[in-house]
C-alpha cells in the first residue's frame, strides 16, 4: 500500500471507517478502544490546559496574550500543535459563562485538551448544548448555572476551535501556579463543570 | 490538595500496553501522537487483538512489512507521521488478510467518511455563539 499523497484527513478518514466497520461486526468495542486511547490521553491531556490557565490567573499580561492569540500564548508554553492553530479562549465572568460544542461531529482543542470525551462527540450533547445549555449542565453535568447569568455556547469547528478559561476561584489567594493547575479540570475548560477547591 | 503529577490512573492497562509494545520495530519509549487518529488506531489495534481477532505477533509482523516496503521505497518524511501510518496499515492488513474485514466494503466507508465533511460545513470558522441563553 502507498503512503505517498495521503493526506492527514485521508488517514483519520481510514482510521474511522476501518473503527466503525469492526465495532459494526462485534470485533471489538468503543468501551474496549476507549479504554486503550485513556492511557496515553494524559501524555497530551487537559493538564496542559490547565497549566495555562493557572498561567493565566496568576499573569494579568499573559492572559491578555491568551485573549488576544492563544496559539502564540500556548505556544509560549511550548504547547501546541495539530488542531491548535485556530484556537480561541473564552473567558467566563461572573456575568457570562460560556460553554463550547461541535455541533456536527467532534472539533475540539486537541494540543490544551487531550482527545474528546466520549459525551462530546454524542449527539445528544450536541443537540442539547444549543436547544437547552442551561438544563443540560443543571441535568447532565450537574453544574448549575445561576439564572442571572448568561450562557454563550460557541460551536467548534476544524477551522476554529474554542476552549473556557474558568474563573479563578476563591480562596485560592497566593496560590501558585502548579497547585492551581491541579484545580482545573478538563471540564471546566469545556464549559460544563466548575473549578472548585477541594477542602 | 494535587493530584498524582498528572499520572495515568490506569496502571495496569498501561503496563499491559507497554509489554505489547515494547518489542515492536522502530519504536522509543516516547510514543508520540500529535492528531487525535494516530491515538484511535493504536488502540484499536490493541483493543481487537485483547478481543482475540488476532494473535500480537500478526500484528507485528504486518507493521514490519509495511515498514519495510517503505523503507524499500526510500520515502522520506516525518518518522513519527509515518509511523502511525504504518500501524494503521498493519491494522488493516491484519483484519483483511484475516478475512475480517472486506477491502472493498472498507474502501467503500473510507469514501464515505471522507465525503461527508463537505456536506457538513465543519470547515469554516464560527465567529458567533451558536446559541445564547441570557440571564434573566
Amino acid at each position: 500500500m502507498s503512503r505517498t499523497g495521503r493526506t492527514s484527513e485521508e488517514i483519520a478518514a481510514r482510521v474511522k471507517a476501518l473503527e466503525s466497520m469492526m465495532i459494526e461486526q462485534g470485533l471489538v468495542t468503543t468501551e474496549m478502544i476507549d479504554h486503550y486511547a485513556e492511557i496515553y490521553e494524559n501524555e497530551v491531556g487537559p493538564q496542559l490546559g490547565a497549566r495555562v490557565v493557572a498561567k493565566a490567573w496568576v499573569d494579568p499580561e499573559f492572559k491578555a496574550r491568551l485573549l488576544e492569540d492563544a496559539p502564540a500564548a500556548c505556544g509560549e508554553l511550548g504547547i501546541g500543535g495539530m488542531q491548535g492553530e485556530h484556537m480561541v479562549v473564552l473567558e467566563a465572568t461572573p456575568e457570562v459563562h460560556h460553554a463550547i460544542v461541535c455541533t456536527l461531529c467532534s472539533c475540539y482543542p486537541w494540543p490544551v485538551l487531550g482527545p474528546p470525551p466520549n459525551w462530546y462527540k454524542d449527539p445528544q450533547y450536541r443537540s442539547r448544548m444549543i436547544r437547552e445549555p442551561r438544563k443540560l449542565l443543571a441535568e447532565e453535568f450537574g453544574y448549575v448555572i445561576d439564572e442571572t447569568r448568561e450562557i454563550r455556547v460557541w460551536d467548534s469547528s476544524s477551522e476554529l476551535r474554542y476552549w473556557v478559561l474558568p474563573e479563578r476561584p476563591s480562596g485560592t489567594d497566593g496560590w501558585d501556579e502548579q497547585q492551581l493547575a491541579a484545580l482545573v479540570s478538563r471540564d471546566s475548560m469545556i464549559g460544563v463543570g466548575s473549578v472548585q477547591v477541594t477542602p | 490538595m494535587r493530584d498524582s503529577n498528572g499520572q495515568p490512573d490506569s496502571v495496569g492497562p498501561g503496563e499491559e500496553v507497554k509489554a505489547l509494545v515494547q518489542n515492536l520495530p522502530l519504536l522509543s519509549n516516547d510514543l508520540a501522537f500529535d492528531e487525535p487518529w494516530q491515538l484511535r488506531a493504536f488502540a484499536l489495534a490493541i483493543a481487537a487483538h485483547k478481543s482475540g481477532q488476532y494473535p500480537w505477533s500478526d500484528f507485528q509482523s504486518a507493521l514490519i512489512a509495511s515498514i519495510k516496503g517503505w523503507e524499500g521505497a526510500g520515502e522520506v518524511g516525518d518518522a513519527a507521521w509515518s509511523y502511525h501510518e504504518h500501524w494503521l496499515d498493519a491494522i488493516q492488513a491484519v483484519m483483511v488478510d484475516n478475512d475480517l474485514v472486506d477491502v472493498d466494503l472498507l474502501e467503500e466507508r473510507v469514501r464515505e467518511v471522507l465525503d461527508m465533511p463537505a456536506n457538513r460545513n465543519h470547515h469554516e470558522p464560527h465567529y458567533e455563539p451558536v446559541a445564547v441563553d441570557p440571564g434573566c
